[in-house]
Order: C-alpha cells, then structure tokens, then sequence
C-alpha cells in the first residue's frame, strides 16, 4: 500500500490552490479505491445475483442452476398470506422491541444521568447485554424459562403470573421473545441518549428549577426538546439492526410455537435451507432489503439536515 | 427532593436487576453440579464446581478448535475491515466530489442490509466458488458488515480532525501519505479502537452466516453453544460455561471503549462524552 500512494512531491503542498484541490482528489481517490473495490464486489454482485434468484428457480443439485421463470416467484409473494402473516407479526414484534427499547432505554438513560456517585459502574453493569451474542441471549434465556427449573418460569409461577409453558404457548412465547430482544438492546438506546443529556445546557435547567418547574415540566420543555435529534438517531439505528437479526428466535423457538414467532427473516431462512426453495426466498430477501434501504435513507437525511454527514 | 432520590435509587436497583439477574446466573450456573442444574426450585445452595469448564477443554467435544476458529474469522475480517476503512474513511473525510451522498448512501445501506437477504446470495455463491465450509468464506462473509461499518466510522472520527494539522505538515515538506500516516491516522487511534472493537463484536458474536456456511473446520464457538441443545436434552451446564466463555471477553474489550462507543454505535452520528 505504502510504495504505491507515496509519489505525491512535497513542493506540491505550496503550489497553486487549484492545482492542489486536482492532486487531492486523486490521492484522496486512490484512498477509497482498495475498500471499494471490495465492497463493490461483497455488495453489488450479490445483490444482482439475489435478483436474478428471485426470478429463477434455483437447483443445487449437480452444480447451480438458475432455471428463468419470470415474475413467477414475486406474484407468488404477493399472494402467498403465510408471508403476509409474517410480514404482520415482525412489524407487532418491531413495534413491540423497538418501543419497548426506547421508552425504558429513555427513562434509564434520565435515570443514570441522575446518578452523582457510580455512575460510571451503573452504566458498565446496564451495557453489558449489549456485547453478548444474541445466540447466548436465546439460549440463556429458554433456560430461564424453561417450565421446571427456569429461574423466571419458576419467580412467574411463585408470584401466581403465569404458570403455563413459556416457549411452548403462543402469546407468552412472543412476548418472551420480545423481551430478551428488550434485554438486550435496551442498553444501546440508554447509551445514545445519555450522550444527548450530556448536551442539554445546566443554566437553563437550573433557572428553570429555580422559577419552580417541575421535573416534568423541565423534561418536557428542555430537556426532550435538546435531545430530540439524538432520540431519532437512536431509533432509526436499532430500527435498521432490528431488522436484520433474528439469532434469538432461532435458538428458542425458531418460528413456533404455530408459527406464533415466524417472523420474515426467519420464514425466509426455512424457505431457503429448509426446504431449499431459494428463488422464492430471494424474492423475500428482496422485499426485506426494500424496507431496510428505506430506512437507511431516512437515516442519511436525518444526518443531512442535523449537519453531520460527510 | 428527599422522596426523589430514594425514589431515583430504588428504580436503579430495579433496572440493574433486570440487567444483571440472567448474566450472574449464567456465570453461576456454570458451576453448578448438573444434579443441581435442573432442580426445581432453583436454589443457590451448591458446592462449585469446574466440571463444566473441565469438560469443554479436553473430552470428546473439546472447545479448542472452535475458539481458534472464532478468532481466526473475526481476527482477520476484524483487520481486513479495519485496514481498509482506515484508508477509505479517510479518504472520504478529506474529499468532495459530485455524488458523494450517493456514495455514502451505498455504503451505508450495505451495512444495513438484513442479514438473512445477504446469506441466500452469498450461500449460492459460496457454493460455487467452494468457499463453503471453509474460513476465508467467513471472513468474506464478515466483510460485507464489517468493511461499510469501518469506512463510514472512520469517515467520522477523520471528519472530526481539522484538515489544518495535515496541511501544516505538508506545508513543511510532508507528502500527502505521510501527513496521513504520521499525523491523521494517531490521532485517530481511539477511533481505530472503537472500530476494531465493534468489528471484533459484531462477527465473533455472529451465528446466522456461521451456520448456514461453516463446516466441520471451520465452525465458531456459538455454533458451538447452539450444538450442545440436541433433540434429547441439553447439558446446561456446559451450555452456561461457554456462554460465559463467549460473552465474558467481548464485555471486557466493549467496556475498555465505552468513552468512544457512542459515536461507533450511531455510526457517528452522534458524538460521545
């Protein structure tokens, strides 16, 4: 790398402004070009291929074979109401997660920010779900509830809440699901937004305290206004990663119990390795990235107008 | 005021609980006899044991190789991704040019990509080109979230460092790669850090692409965990000890960067302490 990016010649740093704005871009150019080059190749070819799969159908029997089939598999999708009813239930488990995730993710961040003394420990302890596999999250978590010697099973049952088998019955199977994701990402909002209360300015918060508002009147009024941008990015950052797991569901209850956690990432992954039906997977895959694209460009102007994309 | 506080307190135990309950009891169940694993009520009364770690490290299913394997796949795509960022986020703070948001935009909507959308291709793919089953096939597997993860953060902890210190040294005499090398890029190494950190976490901590590509040599410590659940029963106690060996060292190098994660998390967006 190094023998081929230094021939810039010293003198040039003194020479004309216009003529440096061109060498610039060169080595800036030259700079990109490795990291693009390869990402180009891990990203677009890909999805060109997905594309093609999506109109194919797919055999992996004696070497690939892409057989065109058209619109076959997208005609398919939108007629298919096993996916539509997981297209439903991941926008219940999105809103569920993600909701659940801000609002105590908000309300812990207030409450560290409170902390005088340890909240440097607080906040090690309330982020470490966060570095954990989710694999681990799924696994430990069907030991927590398991009916027998579950610890949560057996706290549930003790405080007459619920009894039943918590992975095996529908509605308490997604709920629990739904809560290890809580778990662990809770933390990442609490972080974000505890950078944001960095930011709101003590004076006016102290004259306010001082004309007699109210903790919620300051939240209200100050507070949530000043961390407004930096709440949004939190939720669009763990809106586009919740849409791309989905490790915890696999390793409990991996879509059941009938169905009841079936969400599109995992209808998508037993339509492609299960039952190897890779064209109409693709076709899905497709309508997943839609969404996920969608979001990204929410993102990027939200960055736009915050002045801090570059 | 008074009331706040202990309100305030009280709530903190509550929220520290909630967090801390399922990773102490992983850690403690990890040395639990097994008779005492599956006894119902739970209890806390137990002599320690290292039976389940013992049993991990030799035996017939000794861990070895898949933490070799782990760290082999996440090490290399963690460098790889790490290396190329650091060019290409530089290069992308320092210039301006026509469709430099388009440019962003493909870049970061890579990153963004549903994981189980980019398998299928990547799985028909690999199958052709025999990179199944092998590790060079995770750590390609790994760049497509690493590599648009390390440019775009990179791109932003440069962005944060005023083109005047590069320029003044070139003004001295300096080429263009060397006001790079010598004065951007350690000013930067905390960003480096984060960057490498969160690339480590993300692909160490990965099970979908590990299943679906990985063979018997090359497979990673949480396929590992997920192969000790089998249709008959499930050996708790090993369970709990790898996963305190899977989690326990990606907790202490996340913390060791918790100053700069902010603004790796939020893809820089927003700036931490």
């Amino acid at each position: 790398m190094a023998t081929t990016t230094v021939d810039e010649r010293p003198r040039e740093a003194s020479a004309p402004r216009a003529k440096r704005k061109e060498s610039r871009y060169s080595f800036e150019a030259r700079m990109m070009t490795p990291a693009l080059l390869v990402l180009a190749l891990l990203s677009i070819f890909p999805f060109v291929y997905l594309i093609l799969m999506s109109l194919s159908a797919v055999g992996l029997i004696g070497g690939i074979s892409l057989d065109f089939v058209g619109l076959d598999n997208w005609t398919r999708l939108f007629t298919d109401s096993a996916v539509g009813a997981s297209w439903l239930r991941s926008v219940v488990y999105f809103i569920l997660t993600v909701g659940l995730e801000m609002g105590l993710g908000i309300a812990i961040a207030l409450l560290v920010h409170e902390l005088v003394w340890g909240k440097n420990i607080a906040l090690s302890l309330i982020l470490m779900p966060m570095f954990m596999a989710p694999v681990i999250v799924g696994l430990l978590g069907r030991f927590l509830t398991d009916s027998t010697y579950g610890l949560y099973a057996w706290v549930l049952r003790e405080t007459g809440l619920y009894s039943g088998d918590i992975l095996g019955t529908t509605t308490a199977a997604f709920l629990a699901v739904t809560l290890m994701d809580v778990w662990q990402w809770t933390p990442l909002i609490a972080l974000i937004v505890l950078a944001g209360l960095a930011s709101v300015p003590g004076q006016i918060l102290e004259a306010a305290k001082v004309d007699g508002a109210t903790y919620l009147q300051r939240l209200r009024h100050i507070v949530l206004p000043t961390i407004a941008g930096v709440i949004i990015v939190a939720l669009l950052i763990r809106s586009m990663d919740a849409i791309r797991y989905f490790d915890i569901i696999t390793n409990t209850t991996n879509g059941g119990p009938a169905d009841a956690t079936k969400i599109v990432p995992i209808r998508l992954y037993e339509t492609g390795f299960r039952f190897f039906d890779l064209g109409y997977a693709a076709a899905i895959g497709l309508s997943m990235l839609a969404v996920s694209i969608l979001l990204a460009n929410v993102f990027l102007r939200i960055l736009k107008r915050r002045g801090l994309a570059r | 005021m008074k009331g706040g506080r202990i309100g305030t307190r009280v709530l903190l135990v509550v929220v520290l609980l909630w967090t801390v309950v399922p990773l102490a009891w992983m850690l403690i169940s990890s040395f639990k006899p097994s008779d005492k694993l599956t006894a119902s009520p739970p209890s806390l009364a137990f002599t320690p044991t290292l039976e389940h770690y013992r049993s991990l490290f030799g035996g017939a299913n000794d861990i070895g190789g898949y933490i070799q394997n782990s760290l082999l796949a996440a090490g290399l795509s963690t460098i790889i991704a790490v290396a190329l960022g650091c060019l290409a986020g530089y290069g992308l703070a320092r210039s301006k040019f026509r469709g430099k948001d388009h440019l962003s935009f493909w870049i970061i909507s890579t990153r963004m990509a549903p994981i189980a959308a980019v398998i299928l291709p990547l799985f028909v793919i690999f199958r052709g080109a025999g990179l199944l089953g092998s590790t060079s096939g995770l750590v390609v597997a790994y760049l497509t979230f690493n590599l648009p993860f390390a440019i775009w953060i990179m791109n932003a902890f440069f962005a944060d460092l005023p083109p005047s210190l590069e320029e003044a040294a070139m003004v001295d005499g300096a080429s263009r790669w060397t006001a790079f090398r010598r004065i951007a890029l350690p000013l930067v190494l905390p960003g480096i850090a984060t960057t490498a950190v969160l690339c480590l976490v993300f692909s160490w901590n990965d099970y979908a692409f590990a299943s679906t590509f990985s063979g018997p040599d090359s497979q990673t410590l949480p396929i590992a965990a997920s192969q000790l659940v089998t249709q008959t029963e499930i050996d708790w106690g090993q369970l709990t000890a790898i996963g305190t060996i899977v989690v326990a060292p990606m907790i202490v190098v996340g913390l060791v960067v918790r100053r700069w994660l902010v603004t790796g998390l939020t893809l820089g967006a927003v700036t931490g302490e």
